[in-house]
């Protein structure tokens, strides 16, 4: 019988995204599941808007959520276009590497804790190569269009789901919407 | 990078998230509403088709009993990001979404399907016409029981004009929820967009997903926590 798997739709853009992570890669630890990351393109950048009430509301509540969950947040650097769209390719040739779960951690706290600028070769290199990929290779996923077409297929991926947002975790067949709904994913892992 | 790239990338969010750790202006005003013996409060803006704000409502009621702080109940009826195309999906997966969050209390949702906001109109006139807190707050908690927790199928009135009876006395109003709430205006100036929200000094919080970190503001408030 095959492993479960946990889907986990994320976005670089996505400060949700962010505090899900570290949790998300480790129920694998915990339990007998594969975490599969599915990187999506941010909704800002699919043409939906987000009112500004938002977007502050956000900032505020993650803040909280990070103090809660012992993350930092706060020394921002908003990746939205170039940035965002070069982690997600970044993360798909990371996949390949088996460094995902590294690379992703680290980019996100880069872009939400670091203020790295992912957008430039200097502050993308320096998180690829603490993740453990070789540089070249990722400056060669930018340009790769399967690479490309993977991160296209997972953002279609969500959409086919029915759902909108970011975080998003996926487990035969339900779907849980939201950082703060892992526990239940875990209470579902262990029915 | 130009300046107006750093300012929205780099300064805004950081300023803002800085400005939301201030922790000082509430606390002091805490402080003299404890001296004046006024309570806390939380201010929760509340639309009754939506099975989270049932989440909220039982769910706050349950933890602010023993408290010295008192619920303070906002109707509505419009509400939402206008021109949002995930309404409809946002709907459907609420139910389905509430049930777990139900569940975290203990409380089963007794309903699949979502409601249309026009069916539960009247609930929100209704409550809106109780002028007592304590007295709207307990009906408003009674009526979410009983459309989330032990019903389904279309909205009959009956049994919200037997929680009225009980909890307000007399008939209910004849107010069917057609007319703009007060509480509607009130999300707008303070722009919330969404229910069910809970307001407590300053801060704000999605209330149905965030109720153990309500009781941690009013702990902070209190001075039982730390910063």
């Amino acid at each position: 019988m095959s492993r479960r798997q946990v889907e986990f739709f994320f976005s670089f853009r996505s400060p949700y995204s962010y505090l899900a992570g570290p949790r998300a890669f480790a129920l694998a630890d915990r339990h007998d599941v594969d975490v599969v990351f599915r990187g999506v393109i941010p909704m800002a950048m699919r043409g939906q808007s987000v009112p500004m009430a938002k977007r502050l509301h956000t900032l505020r509540d993650v803040k909280r959520e990070a103090d809660r969950l012992g993350l930092p947040f706060g020394r921002i650097h908003d990746p939205i276009g170039d940035g965002a769209l070069r982690c997600l390719l970044v993360a798909e040739h990371a996949r390949d590497a088996g460094r995902v779960r590294e690379f992703v951690l680290g980019a996100s706290r880069a872009i939400w804790a670091e203020a790295v600028d992912v957008a430039t070769d200097a502050g993308l290199r320096g998180v690829c190569e603490r993740a453990g990929l070789d540089w070249p290779a990722c400056a060669a996923a930018l340009d790769d269009p399967g690479i490309r077409a993977r991160v296209d297929a997972s953002t279609e991926r969500l959409l086919e789901l029915g759902h909108w947002g970011v975080p998003v975790f996926t487990l035969d067949g339900e779907l849980f919407w939201g950082q703060d709904r892992l526990e239940d994913v875990e209470r579902a892992l262990a029915r | 990078m130009t300046p107006r790239d750093r300012l929205q990338r780099r300064v805004v969010p950081r300023l803002v998230v800085h400005l939301s750790t201030v922790r000082a202006p509430a606390r002091a005003a805490a402080l003299l509403r404890r001296a004046a013996g006024r309570a806390d409060t939380v201010r929760l803006y509340v639309a009754y088709d939506d099975p989270y704000s049932a989440v909220a409502v039982l769910g706050l009621t349950d933890r602010l009993r023993g408290r010295r702080a008192r619920l303070l109940i906002e109707p509505v009826v419009q509400r939402g990001i206008p021109g949002d195309p995930a309404v409809e999906a946002k709907r459907r997966y609420a139910v389905v979404d509430a049930r777990r969050l139900a569940a975290r209390d203990d409380r089963t949702l007794t309903r699949s399907e979502p409601l249309r906001p026009e069916a539960t109109a009247f609930l929100a006139g209704w409550t809106a016409a109780i002028g007592d807190p304590v007295r709207r707050a307990a009906f408003s908690a009674a009526a979410m029981a009983q459309l989330w927790c032990a019903s389904s199928g279309p909205v009959d009135r009956a049994p919200f004009a037997a929680l009225w009876d009980e909890h307000v006395g007399g008939p209910p109003p004849a107010d069917d929820g057609g007319t703009a709430l007060p509480a509607e205006r009130g999300m707008r100036l303070r722009r919330l967009y969404d229910t069910p929200v809970a307001v407590v000094h300053g801060q704000w919080f999605f209330a149905h997903e965030r109720l153990p970190q309500i009781e941690h503001r009013l702990d902070e408030l209190a001075g039982r926590a730390g910063a």
